[in-house]
């Protein structure tokens, strides 16, 4: 479905954020990506849709080759392919039913969308995406007044409203409290395997992605270090993808001995002690809820 | 209130009174040389002062002179330093208060500033000057209310409905060709780099030419003073002078939005009309809408200015009563205070639109 052969991307001021990947990920597949800040993990995943773009090698997504410097196919890629982010990035002054309707931008005429005006087809979709996950009461309410929950549903609507092949998510439920992060990630998981849509997640979360995928990849300086199915990615693995032992804390709620605690949530103490290569591309705002 | 607390700081405060840190003490070379300035700055003065007031010192057997106003500036300076120093502020704050007062001196001294100040009080109690506040301070309402303007049987009252139309016209086209102007502006919103280096150059020299000179323009080409003329060259330089705020005030709040709904529209597979429309417009509304308020209120502000070029509205009608304002000044009185009126009026309601939309 996605597939790396020898991808590369250099950054416009030198830093290489991809070095030499090769990867196939196959329809249907809910994959998990690890790391740390700074691993390529946002790069890889924004490379797919072209949102960063690869200088060297070739990736295709289904039959199509991205390329970055045609814009009219990047659309038309881009309709088929989703994307979730940290912080939602919905428009937080416009209702959610016009938030998930800007997921059919690709399938409205140009007009339309300037006046606003939708047809009735692109609104059944947009109601069915949020009943998908479970929102369609909040349809008329302005996004911003939501619950950072209600917010990524939000987004995930949008994206289920593009009908997508792929959807990519970029550390999906960092910024949401441990519960929550289940619910929406299980949800998320559900929804995909239904519609079987492949689905590449970033994640900081070692639990949650033992939890929810179905193979991890582990990312270290812009390389893959590991790849395999969730039941091979051992402690050890994972303690040589991050180059640390995990502390016994993390090893026993990694097992599922534990409850989820609040250290797990910011696996960032390491992170913080070791330099990161360059900033990620978190860009930080204020919600509103 | 003496609480154990700070009972308790106080005492601590007053063993260790001396660990506290204090803003370190200022070298004084630095401001010697600052000294050195201000006299290098009260020579300068002294060259070009063109009055010839000199005080005088008598010190004993010798007496000093110096020119007037160059020795104001002097003190000034030497004071400003003197304080400078006390307070610790650093040489270079220093030097920035230094330089403050000896561009302002400059500034002043080239208009005669201080001279022509010291003439008001003779002109406030003698001569025309008295009779115009006089007319100022009792404004003819009879004039604002029940006459017509001269020569025909328009009503002045008329007029500023003629004004207020105007002004809503100019803000209304304005407003729309400064967003979409806007849009192309901003790096963020527009097609590429050179559109919007192209707009921006554009916005600015729409911007550079003041709204009078926008309006004897359009007077030019479109002729006269005539009812209907006069009123369209007001409102195309009002358009002119709004395109111009909005379009730079707009792109700038443009420029600062949050990069992630734009991103998310990018990753829907959005063009780039679709992603201004739904992730920009929204964004920049609130900002759009008050800058439209500000703008209206500007309108009715400036349509007093451009009767000074004589087109329609109110402002024709003051520029008519200005020049026969030695036969009395309580037209232009009653003008100039219903003009406050006016706009403290659009003032408040724009006000309560912003807040009941905002």
């Amino acid at each position: 479905m996605i597939k790396f052969e020898n991808v590369d991307v250099v950054y416009p001021n030198g830093y290489k954020g991809l070095s030499d990947i090769s990867l196939e990920i196959n329809q249907g597949e809910f994959v998990a990506i690890i790391g740390l800040s700074g691993a390529g993990k946002s790069t890889l995943i924004r490379a797919v849709n072209g949102l960063v773009p690869y200088t060297n090698g070739t990736l295709t997504v289904g039959e199509t080759v991205v390329d970055p410097k045609n814009k009219s196919k990047l659309r038309k890629l881009r309709s088929k392919v989703g994307m979730i982010f940290q912080q939602f990035n919905n428009v937080g002054r416009i209702s959610v039913l016009n938030n998930v309707l800007i997921g059919r931008s690709a399938f409205t005429p140009t007009w339309r969308s300037l006046i606003g005006w939708y047809g009735s087809q692109d609104k059944e979709v947009a109601f069915q995406s949020l009943e998908r996950v479970g929102i369609v009461e909040k349809a008329y309410n302005r996004a911003a007044a939501l619950s950072g929950g209600q917010q990524q549903r939000v987004a995930i609507a949008r994206v289920l409203a593009q009908d997508p092949e792929v959807i990519l998510a970029d550390e999906p439920v960092a910024s949401l409290d441990p519960p929550t992060a289940r619910k929406v990630l299980g949800d998320l998981r559900t929804i995909q395997r239904d519609l079987g849509i492949t689905c590449v997640v970033n994640m900081h979360h070692l639990d949650l992605a033992r939890d929810y995928a179905d193979r991890i990849i582990g990312m270290r300086n812009g390389e893959v270090v590991f790849d395999g199915p969730t039941q091979e990615a051992t402690d050890s693995v994972i303690a040589e993808v991050y180059q640390r032992p995990l502390s016994a804390d993390e090893i026993r709620q990694a097992r599922g001995d534990g409850r989820l605690g609040e250290h797990i949530e910011n696996p960032t103490e390491a992170d913080l002690t070791q330099a990161v290569p360059a900033v990620e591309d978190g860009i930080e705002r204020k919600d509103t809820v | 209130m003496s609480t154990a607390v700070s009972k308790r700081s106080v005492a601590a405060a007053s063993a260790q009174g001396q660990s506290r840190p204090r803003p370190p003490s200022p070298k004084v070379p630095p401001y010697l040389g600052l000294a050195f300035l201000a006299l290098v700055a009260f020579g300068l003065f002294c060259w070009t002062w063109e009055g010839d007031a000199v005080l005088f010192f008598p010190l004993g057997d010798v007496v000093l002179w110096a020119p007037r106003d160059p020795l104001i500036g002097l003190i000034i300076m030497v004071m400003a330093l003197l304080i400078c120093f006390k307070l610790r502020i650093s040489p270079m704050g220093a030097f920035g208060g230094l330089a403050l007062i000896a561009i302002t001196y400059w500034a002043g001294s080239n208009i005669h500033f201080i001279d022509r100040i010291a003439e008001v009080p003779g002109r406030l109690t003698g001569g025309n000057t008295r009779q115009q506040l006089l007319g100022y301070f009792n404004p003819d309402w009879s004039y604002l209310f029940l006459h017509n303007v001269a020569g025909t049987s328009r009503p002045i009252w008329g007029e500023w409905l003629i004004t207020l139309c105007m002004a809503v016209v100019a803000t209304i086209i304005g407003c729309f060709i400064g967003l979409l102007l806007a849009m192309l502006a901003s790096p963020v919103s527009s097609l590429n780099k050179g559109t919007s280096q192209t707009i921006k150059a554009i916005n600015s020299v729409v911007r550079s030419i003041p709204d009078v000179a926008w309006a004897l323009l359009f007077a030019a080409f479109i002729g006269g003073t005539a009812y209907g003329l006069g009123a369209l060259a007001a409102v195309l330089a009002l358009i002119m002078f709004n395109i111009g705020i909005v379009a730079k005030l707009l792109s700038e709040s443009i420029d600062a939005i949050q990069p992630g709904p734009l991103e998310a529209a990018d990753a829907a597979g959005a063009n780039l009309i679709q992603r201004d429309r739904v992730a920009v417009l929204p964004a920049v509304m609130p900002s759009f809408i008050s800058y439209s308020l500000y703008v209206f209120e500007l309108n009715i502000r400036a349509s007093a200015a451009l009767g000074v070029v004589g087109v329609a509205g109110i402002g024709g009608e003051l520029s008519r009563q200005i020049g026969r304002m030695s036969q009395g000044y309580e037209n232009v009185g009653a003008i100039l205070w219903a003009l406050v009126f006016v706009v403290l009026l659009v003032d408040l309601l724009s006000l309560w639109i912003r807040r009941k939309l905002l």
